[in-house]
């Protein structure tokens, strides 16, 4: 039963250090990703930022 | 008491389980989740996540029904009428499942929860929209470690969408072996080359398909907040350029707009569908063939509920999108091959159930599919008789018979085998299974529409 419940809440177990790495790349991308939007805001008017709310897949 | 059955695909979680008690479903709450369950509740998430309409909304049931020993909860979630499963959804659906799953779990960090698993088959449509089904699935948040469920989510949501994606092909029935998701080297090596090219592949598919994270664990990972939010971001992003169709024209996708067959001809049999249907009295429908769904349209605007599968992904990916935008109508289209419809499989072949044990409806309408089937696959008129007593209690299917223009033009690429296929052969074997009800000649065709009710 022990195992059964480790082996559940863990179904990812091989991707804990991927996770960390692949965050690490993402971090730096954001980062000047966001300082491009600084220098692209200061010249241009912003845009609306895209959120995950503005998603339409409920109709 | 204890006169339940409890539900063969719900025995992977300690935290409770699925159950059917007096033809209905139920989900108990075991003593292990009891904790957990409170924070759901009491933190607001409950309460957000059914506003918006993306979690199934329950009532707590304090009564104890299975009798046992870690009983800490029984709930009674709102019905879904009819369950499909990944194989069964086109890639909009897939994808709105996806962008879902995401959704609720960055609701679930604002409350200091997160989802300990992601696959979609926690994800069910109901009314044309996604809803999120395993009220279990949520636990409470640590900052410090990463998603639990991040392998799963690419195993089963990921990969499937960028194989589908990127190979511009249909991978419902890849999926239906698959049931846990495409391991990532099978997937590493069925992308093509150009995929390589694109961050979001190199970052999800080849570095995890690389051993570099063998020697993790959760003690050597450290994480935070930030860095699973830039990878929920990340994820959110990739998912969300998906295109909602794919730009291929299928033999199907245009069929009505493109089809030499008249406007006359869809006239006339749309004014004997609506009588036809309105004789039966059914209130549910499933509408095999379906096309674009035209006719599934019509029933839905009759009050029936109506399940739409066709064959061609695309079809259903269209009919998808434009249920999805009419809020309520009760249609439900699914990719479905009548000619091998999804079998059951999973553990014990009981995990996921056979289509035809999951979907039943009083009323089976086959427009225009008899000749695809006889001539198209060979099946005889016999065999398919004998599969539509087992599926339709009332049906409503067109013949079109062998001098017929779609049927002339299948005939030209093969040798003519059919001797039987005849209106003739066709009512007298369908007799022996159906009483043929009504049988109307479509004007300006030699098709003929029946309507049948089972012996």
């Amino acid at each position: 039963m022990f195992l059964s419940i480790l082996l559940y809440v863990d179904p990812g177990s091989g991707s804990y250090l991927i996770q960390v790495i692949i965050a690490a790349i993402l971090g730096i991308l954001f980062y000047f990703k966001n300082i491009w939007w600084k220098i692209k805001a200061f010249f241009w008017r912003p845009k609306k930022e895209d959120t995950s709310e503005n998603d339409n897949i409920n109709g | 008491m204890a006169n339940y059955t409890r539900h063969p695909a719900s025995f992977k979680d300690p935290s409770g389980f699925v159950f059917e008690w007096e033809g209905k479903y139920y989900r108990q709450v075991n003593q292990y989740y009891a904790a957990q369950y409170r924070q759901l509740m009491d933190s607001g998430l409950y309460a957000q996540l059914v506003q918006k309409g993306w979690l199934v909304k329950h009532e707590e049931v304090h009564t104890n029904l299975t009798n046992s020993d870690d009983w800490y909860l029984t709930l009674r979630p709102e019905t879904i009428p009819y369950i499909s499963y990944p194989y069964e959804w086109c890639f909009a659906q897939f994808r709105d499942a996806a962008l879902l799953t995401l959704r609720i779990l960055r609701t679930a960090l604002e409350f200091g929860m997160i989802l300990k698993d992601a696959t979609p088959f926690n994800i069910q449509f109901h009314k044309g929209k996604p809803v999120f089904i395993d009220t279990l699935s949520f636990d409470t948040y640590d900052p410090s470690q990463p998603w639990v469920a991040y392998r799963q989510f690419c195993q089963c949501f990921l990969f499937p969408l960028y194989l589908e994606h990127y190979l511009k092909s249909d991978i419902q029935k890849i999926l239906s072996t698959y049931i846990n998701g495409i391991p990532v080297d099978i997937i590493a090596k069925l992308l093509p080359l150009k995929s390589r090219l694109n961050l979001g592949v190199w970052l999800h598919v080849y570095l995890q398909n690389t051993n570099i994270g063998e020697k993790g664990n959760k003690a050597t990972a450290r994480f935070s907040r930030k860095k699973l939010n830039d990878l929920v971001t990340h994820l959110e992003n990739i998912i969300r350029n998906f295109p909602d169709d794919k730009p291929i024209k299928t033999t199907w996708s245009n069929y009505y707009d493109d089809t030499i067959l008249s406007q006359s001809y869809l006239q006339e049999k749309e004014k004997l569908v609506r009588d036809f249907c309105a004789q039966t009295g059914a209130r549910t429908a499933l509408d095999l063939g379906a096309n674009d769904g035209h006719f599934s349209k019509i029933l839905a605007g009759m009050g029936m509920e109506v399940v739409a599968t066709d064959m061609d992904s695309r079809c259903i990916n269209r009919l998808y999108l434009e249920t999805k935008k009419q809020s309520g109508l009760a249609l439900l289209p699914l990719v479905m091959d009548v000619s091998n419809p999804s079998p059951a499989v999973g553990f014990n072949n009981q995990e996921r159930s056979a289509f035809h044990d999951r979907i039943q409806m009083e009323l089976v309408l086959a427009l225009a599919l008899v000749h695809h089937l006889v001539i198209g696959r060979n099946i005889s008129l016999q065999t398919l008789a004998g599969y539509f007593n087992k599926i339709a209690p009332q049906l409503i299917m067109e013949f079109v018979p062998k001098d017929d223009e779609k049927v002339q033009q299948m005939l030209r690429s093969r040798q003519d085998v059919f001797i039987d296929y005849h209106q003739e052969q066709f009512e007298t074997v369908f007799s022996q299974y159906f009483t043929i009800k009504r049988q109307e000649n479509i004007p300006g065709t030699k098709r003929t529409l029946y309507w049948m009710v089972r012996k």
